[in-house]
Formats: C-alpha cells, structure tokens, sequence
C-alpha cells in the first residue's frame, strides 16, 4: 500500500465513522455515506478500475473522472446548500417581522397643538 | 373615511429620514410608517413626528423585507391605500398624490412611480443604460413593458397589497413585485414622478456593480420558487 492509499482511506474511515456517530437515526443517510466509503476504498485501492471505467465512457483517465464527478457532486451541495440558506432566511424574516408588528409603537399625538401647528 | 399609510423602508438613514418626514407631512396628512430595518444607532432616537408609526427589525435584513414589514403592519391597522416611498430624500412629497388618486379612482391596483415619464435631472449616464437593460430583462422575465421598474414610490390598493408577498429581502423585491403583479393579474400603470439624484442619494443607493448581484438574486429566486 503507497502512502497516499493510507491516507486516503484514513480519511474516509474518520468521516464515515464521525458520520455514524452524529447521524445514527438518518437510517438512509448512513447506509448512503457507508456505501459511498465503501466504493472510495475500493477505487484507492484498485485505482486501475477507475481508468477502465474512465476508458468505456471517452475519459482519458480514471483520475479525471473522479475529478468531474466532484465538481458535478459539489455543484449540487452548493445547490442544496442554498436552498436550505434560503429557507432559514424566510423563517428568521418571519420571525423577525412578527416580533417587530408586535413591538411596534405610535409616537405620541399632541393632537391640539399639532392641530394648531397645521 | 380612506385610510392612507405611507411606508418607508429606512436603514441608517439619520441624515435624511427627519427631512423626509417633515416634506411629506407638509404635502399630505398620511399616517406614516417608518419600517427601521435594524439601523445602528435606532432611528426612532431621532423620529419625533407626533402619530408616525415606528417598526424595528432587530436584525438588518434588507429593503424588500422591511417594506413587506410595512406592508403587513398597514394592512393590520386597516390600511386603504399603501404607498411605498424611499427614505434617502430622493423622492418628491407631491408625487404622492396623484398616485393615490389613481388607486382611488380605481385606474389600477398599482400604480407606479417612473423617472422616464417624469423628469430626472442630473441622473448619471450609467444609471440610464443600466435601467434600459434592466427594462428588457423584466420583459423577457414577465411580459411586463415598465419604463420604470426599480422606482421606489408606488401605491398599492388593499386588494393589491393583500395579495403580493415579497419574498426577496433585499433589492430583488422590485422585480419580484412585477411578478407578483402578474401572478395575480393586477391591474398596474405607471405615472411621471421626480427623482432628486444627490450626492447623498447617489452614494447610500445601488451602485451600478450591485446590478449584478440583483440579477443574480432575481435568477435564483426564479429557480428556488
């Protein structure tokens, strides 16, 4: 094993262990990132199986595809990302706006001297 | 008796908000509702118009937020007729009106201020170009032929006022408004209003750069609906 498998792997053994760890009850999330661990492994270890792959679809190298693959996967997140900031912007806006109507309040009317005043 | 409420969005705006008020108190006798979107220090320090309604969100959260604040809290107080007006001086007090009249006299649900029908002296040259593009693209975008969207004194009917949701909290909420009006087929039209291009207005406003992330705002908010 080439050092850079062994700190490849050891990477994605700690975030697939932190995952368990903080995700137990997301059942489909954790079999999800597991298999995702698994398949990581797999390709570091066999590294020729990405370029035959990379080869069938017109990739030159295995290295490549990984490569698009990521920039598709973090277009995505940076999507989801997103969305998700937005929709804490509509609730915090919401919670601000009602806070603010109920905290609102009327400058006193001196209505007779204003009244001169006009 | 029509019930009128004038909301202006402001943030940070001590050094005009006080003329402001005064030039719109002196033109009409509007309730007004100053919407203070998280200002630091607080505007209400140097509001002291007898009977202006003050709003504070304890956060900034942008233009189009704070006059949806305006808009919510006006139509609570059983507002008629809801007219939206910038807080940095450069609108004109008499151009309230009229676009008041017109809601009144049932001409249209929105009624639109526009500096193109109107007169807008000293406006900078880039400022025109970048509206003229701003103009097709909500065309493209809606449907809509505004001469003058981004203009930040219009007068909603209740009807209107009730049905539109601005989502966009920052300066999107202008295009988002022409969707709106088009999701739920109001009637709009647009009336000459003057814009006063100050110094100071020229500099608290959107600087020409900032176009670019409306446009992007107003992208994602299509896709994110």
């Amino acid at each position: 094993m080439t050092g850079i498998q062994i700190l490849l792997i050891t990477g994605v053994l700690m975030i697939t262990l932190y995952f368990f760890q903080r995700m137990k009850k997301a059942v489909f999330s954790v079999v999800l990132v597991t298999l995702m661990g698994a398949l990581a492994i797999l390709l570091i270890l066999q590294p020729e199986l990405t370029n035959q792959i990379a080869h069938k679809i017109g990739v030159g190298r295995g290295a490549d595809l990984v490569f698009y693959i990521c920039v598709l996967i973090f277009w995505y997140v940076v999507m989801r990302l997103y969305a998700r900031i937005r929709k804490l912007e509509e609730h915090i806006t919401e919670l601000i706006r009602n806070q603010a109507i109920a905290n609102a309040k009327v400058e006193p009317t001196d209505s007779f001297e204003t009244n001169q005043a006009r | 008796m029509i019930k009128v409420f004038i909301v202006i969005p402001a943030y940070n705006e001590q050094q005009t908000l006080s003329a402001v008020i005064e030039g719109i108190m002196a033109s009409v006798e509007y309730e007004l509702v100053i919407v203070d979107d998280g200002s630091d220090p607080p505007l209400a320090n140097i509001i002291h118009q007898p009977g202006c309604h003050i709003i504070r969100h304890a956060i900034n959260l942008g233009q189009g937020a704070a006059l949806q604040t305006g808009i919510c809290y006006s139509l609570q107080k059983g507002a008629d007729i809801i007219v939206s007006f910038d807080a940095d001086g450069q609108h004109d007090p008499l151009d309230i009106k009229p676009l008041v009249s017109a809601v009144l006299e049932g001409k249209a649900d929105v009624v639109m201020g526009s500096r193109f029908a109107g007169e807008a002296p000293q406006m900078p040259f880039m400022r025109k170009i970048l509206i003229h593009f701003a103009r097709i693209f909500h065309f493209l975008l809606t449907g809509l032929w505004m001469s003058d969207a981004h203009n930040g004194i219009r007068a909603l009917s209740r009807k209107a006022a009730s049905k539109i949701q601005l989502k966009e909290n920052r300066m999107a909420h202008a295009t988002e408004l022409i969707l709106e009006i088009k999701r739920h087929s109001l009637k709009w039209m647009e009336l000459p209003v003057t814009v006063h291009y100050s110094a100071y207005s020229r500099k608290k406003g959107q600087s020409s750069a900032n176009s670019i992330r409306i446009l992007f705002d107003v992208v994602l908010h299509k896709l994110f609906r």
